[in-house]
């Protein structure tokens, strides 16, 4: 592995900033990245990942990944995760790199790091956007807000542009190339002293949303009349080899657990077929799930948003209709023994 | 629909008490109803926001309020779960003994805990004693600087939960009902032991067991008032506390009622909501009229409680029955407004009906209510 | 202990907030504001904390004159004191502008021991406020906790961080962005709600923090608004009208072309 001087790291390029944990790269990392291809090539710019680590990574890690560099800091103090240390680190590259743009994944390192970057340097920094766009050579942001069916969109006054993505949002770029690979010489006076000792309590056994892999969804709404109705769709489910999602407002009511909410402030997803119970669609939940391959809506209002975009809408109440559907299974079920 | 010139005070302790009802309470009323499980997190939620502390007087950590503002939280938690206010209100049916008779150190001991939530529980019934309250034979014996308290109690609320019991035993059997004392019992004395707890038809979140006293020892100031002054303090207290089974019914019934009622202007049958069929809306009708009239003489009673009357038993014991039955009459008519909604237990309005039969009973029959009126009634028209 | 800052902030009711399509601003329907749900969250550790080691919590908030009921309502889950930050200065801040704001006040309110913020706003969902204050404050943060002890010397914070937990402990003073999943958090006191209808509340402008003007507002904002629009929707596929067990039916029809049930 080449190690190099920071006076030699290219200057301008666009950065995406991922941990290295137990040795890779995370899911949402790799989508961060893709997403920062999109902008690299409509800037012609150079794209790097910069990552961190307590130890040597196995080169493995990287292959295919679609950036031009990977440029990475190892040191002992990074083998915990310490806020103050991770955006120390960053704050001191990007000091001597100016980066074009800075993105991180919207996951729990990626929103704590980042802020603090932004905070220290006094950059604008745009949080959970979902859509990237490059519009004569500026970049522009794309994020709901308020919850309703609005979008905003941002640009930056400040450079790096930093902003941090939604996971689910992009997807991931598979190339057949792989990056190269430079280990950078860290100065000998740098301070890698942290204000917190972290230690790990405890590993909870699932890794991320089950959602986020699903090729099944089905979700449910306030349309569903009660929390009981609402859990007949983990029958669905199972049946149909999926997962089930949920809006917000029915996470909020305590239906179902927050990891289950799809939207802005929860999961995005792409399955090949996504069924709504219930659900009117605002915003704030479709565009967590608009991009599924199939989108079936069940729905008493025609006007609904959900149902407007939906590939086919079934005009009817949802809890009836789901009822009717889990029947119409188990006789099928009966039929082919 | 009759505004009853409620202070700003007390229209803020409603709307905390409905606040703590969406948020703690409604969500998991069924589920606990269901499993028959004590949660204490509402009990919790109650105690930080105040609420056990309300007719505490403020030197003792209260806000030195009276009966009628713990009837209006009361009736407002019994709307979603009658179990959970159970146990709210039968922790004033714990506390009032010591509010009332307590001297100078059992106040100054007791209370301030009470205000912040430490449960209490009132120990009169006993297998052979239940309307015939005099019929008890727990007894407690001096021992020097001791009582030793000998016997059981049974269908005990917050039997095990409390902290604090109040506990009536037979200082002098000889003396009969004159031969009763009242005292305090903690959690941990020794001797004292909580037996099994009850698998009851309604009022499922709340706790009701046996107490048992095997050579229970406690030190003499626990007395409460004086030797033989027992069965003074007992009716003393459910004299205060009748008028909250009262504000109970209330809520019941008004819970039930609102749920039938939203229920019956959206479920369409023959082509209309069947709250435009006469037999639906006459008994809505019907039910608004008795739940008004209930709380006009719960309020009337309460207030008239604290306004420091001297004979307060027949407007306790008419609030208390009038309205347990009432409530009784209502969710029987909800379910029925229901159909085959009110019948199921996925829905909540079978338990409001199976919770509103325990209060024509506990805190003294209605049967027994009846008798004290009419004794009562006497006094009046000699 | 001394004090613990909370910051909370005041936001629309959830659906109050359309956009004019010709103008392409925000509208509100109502200047209603509701206290940001996430930060109770901040308040329930707050209030354990002032339980266990008897500290005054101070509330500072950075909104319009009408985010009195917001502080109220705030304060009577357990606080002592109330600090409303406003001035026209501060409209159209973004994040970074806002954490310049509390960064400022949280100096004029030297010493204190903590700051805490509910980890994010049900508006503007960045969830940047915390670590940008605190990055501005020159102090550490720590985000996603759910549990806060004090041993008399050291801090010990629970949070959670992707699949794990993990405890992170530090002496001095930190920001921390708590975690909005907790299990439990109380309800107001009724003596607090008694207690916050007389009690004033303390308005801070750009003047009395210091705040340097640049650093205000829109001008102070580097992320910008290029546009905001609400979404048409045009009619996609096929739209299908019936009882449910017909509805069900096509449903089924669907799930076994697309071999999803075999």
């Amino acid at each position: 592995m080449k190690e190099i001087a920071l006076e030699e790291v290219g200057k301008g390029g666009i950065w995406v900033f991922g941990m290295l944990e137990e040795g890779k790269i995370s899911h949402s990392v790799l989508e961060a990245l893709s997403a920062g291809k999109l902008v690299a090539d409509a800037l012609q710019k150079e794209l790097a990942l910069v990552c961190f680590s307590a130890k040597d990574p196995e080169v493995s890690c990287f292959s295919n990944l679609p950036a031009d560099k990977v440029y990475f800091v190892q040191n002992e103090s990074l083998s915990e995760f310490c806020d103050d240390v991770v955006a120390r680190v960053l704050i001191y590259l990007v000091k001597k790199a100016e980066p074009t743009a800075l993105f991180f994944s919207a996951d729990d390192e990626g929103c704590a790091v980042a802020p603090r970057v932004a905070g220290v340097l006094r950059l604008g920094l745009c949080a959970h956007v979902n859509k990237l766009e490059v519009k004569d050579g500026k970049i522009l942001l794309y994020r709901p807000t308020f919850g309703e069916n609005i979008v905003a969109v941002l640009s930056c006054k400040t450079r790096p542009v930093m902003a941090t993505l939604a996971e689910g949002a992009f997807a991931i770029k598979e190339v057949e190339t792989s990056p190269e690979i430079l280990k950078l010489k860290m100065p000998e006076e740098f301070n890698w002293e942290s204000s917190f000792k972290v230690k790990k309590i405890e590993k909870r056994k699932k890794e991320a949303s089950p959602l986020l892999n699903a090729k099944v969804v089905v979700a449910g709404g306030r349309g569903m009349k009660s929390k009981e109705e609402f859990e007949k769709l983990f029958v669905l489910a199972k049946e149909l080899g999926g997962e089930v999602g949920a809006t917000r407002p029915v996470c909020y009511e305590g239906w179902v657990s927050e990891d289950r909410m799809i939207g802005v402030s929860g999961v995005s997803v792409r399955p090949r077929l996504y069924i709504g119970f219930g659900i009117s669609g605002a915003l704030q939940h479709t565009v967590g799930m608009e991009n599924s391959e199939f989108i079936v809506a069940v729905n008493t209002d025609k006007e609904a948003p959900l149902v407007k975009m939906a590939d086919l809408a079934l005009i009817g109440d949802a809890g009836e209709v789901l009822e009717n559907l889990l029947r119409l299974i188990t006789q099928e079920k009966e039929k082919s023994k | 629909m009759i505004d009853y010139g409620l202070s700003e005070e007390q229209k803020i302790l409603i709307n905390l008490a409905k606040s703590i009802g969406e948020e703690y309470i409604k969500p998991y009323a069924l589920l606990w109803d269901e499993k028959e499980i004590y949660d204490p997190t509402p009990i919790k939620a109650l105690a930080q926001a105040d609420l056990f502390a309300i007719c505490i007087p403020e030197e003792y950590g209260g806000l030195g309020w009276g009966l009628f503002e713990m009837c209006l939280a009361v009736e407002e938690l019994s709307r979603y779960c009658a179990g959970i206010s159970t146990t709210y209100a039968a922790s004033f049916l714990g506390a009032y003994p010591i509010l009332l008779f307590g001297n100078k150190k059992q106040k100054e001991k007791y209370l301030p805990q009470i205000a912040k939530g430490s449960l209490c529980a009132f120990a009169l019934t006993e297998p052979q004693a239940g309307s015939d309250a005099f019929a008890i034979k727990t007894t407690a014996q001096k021992d020097g600087d001791c009582y030793v308290l000998e016997g059981m109690k049974h269908w005990i609320t917050n039997g095990g939960i409390a902290d604090i019991y109040v506990v009536i035993a037979m200082t002098d059997p000889a003396k009969g009902p004159r031969g009763a004392s009242a005292f305090i019992v903690e959690k941990g004395d020794p001797g004292f032991s909580v037996g099994k707890k009850e698998k009851k038809l309604g009022l499922r979140s709340s706790v009701t067991t046996e107490l048992f006293f095997n050579n229970c020892r406690i030190p003499k100031e626990r007395l409460l008032g004086r030797e033989g002054m027992g069965f003074v303090v007992a009716l003393k207290t459910l004299d205060y506390a009748r008028c909250g089974a009262g504000a109970q019914a209330v809520g019941i019934a008004r819970g039930a009622m609102e749920i039938a009622l939203r229920h019956a202007t959206q479920r369409v049958q023959f082509g209309q909501p069947v709250y435009h069929f006469q037999a639906v809306s006459h008994t809505f009708a019907e039910m608004a009229m008795r739940i008004e009239a209930a709380r006009a003489l719960v309020y009337s009673a309460a207030r008239f409680i604290d306004s420091r009357a001297k004979n307060i038993t027949g407007a306790s014991s008419m609030a208390k029955c009038f309205a347990t039955d009432v409530a009784m009459w209502v969710t029987e008519r909800a379910i029925q407004m229901m159909g085959g909604y009110g019948y199921m237990r996925d829905y909540p309005v079978q338990k409001f009906f199976r919770d509103a039969k325990c209060l024509q009973i506990y805190e003294g029959t209605n049967e027994i209510q009846r008798n004290v009126i009419s004794r009562e009634l006497l006094k009046y028209y000699k | 202990m001394e004090k613990i800052i909370v910051c909370v902030k005041g936001v629309p009711e959830p659906g109050s907030v359309k956009v004019d399509p010709e103008t392409h601003t925000l509208k509100r329907e109502s200047s209603e504001l509701i206290l940001n749900p996430p930060d109770r969250c901040a308040l329930e550790l707050a209030a354990q904390i002032k339980e266990r080691h008897g500290c005054r919590v101070v509330i500072i908030s950075m909104g319009p004159p009408n985010a009195e009921k917001v502080l109220k309502e705030a304060y009577s889950y357990g606080a002592d004191e109330m600090i409303l930050l406003s001035d026209r200065a501060f409209a159209g801040s973004d994040t970074l502008a806002t954490s310049y704001v509390l960064a400022r006040a949280i100096e004029k309110l030297e010493p204190f021991e903590l700051v805490l913020m509910g980890e994010k706003s049900i508006d503007g969902e960045t969830a940047q406020v915390p670590a940008e204050t605190a990055a501005i404050l020159g102090l550490p943060s720590v985000r996603g906790v759910f549990e806060i002890k004090f041993d008399g010397k050291n801090w010990q914070v629970l949070r959670e961080r992707g699949s794990f937990v993990e405890e992170v402990s530090f002496s001095g003073r930190a920001v921390i962005a708590v975690n909005s999943r907790l299990s439990y958090c109380r309800p107001p006191s009724l003596k607090k709600i008694l207690e916050a209808r007389e009690k004033e509340i303390i308005v801070w402008n750009a003047k009395d923090i210091d705040a340097n003007e640049k650093f205000l507002g829109l001008s102070g904002s580097p992320t910008q608004v290029e546009d905001v629009f609400q979404k048409e929707l045009k009619q996609k596929g096929e739209i299908i009208e019936g009882e449910p067990l017909s509805l069900a039916r096509k449903l089924l029809e669907i799930l076994k072309e697309k071999e999803i049930l075999k």
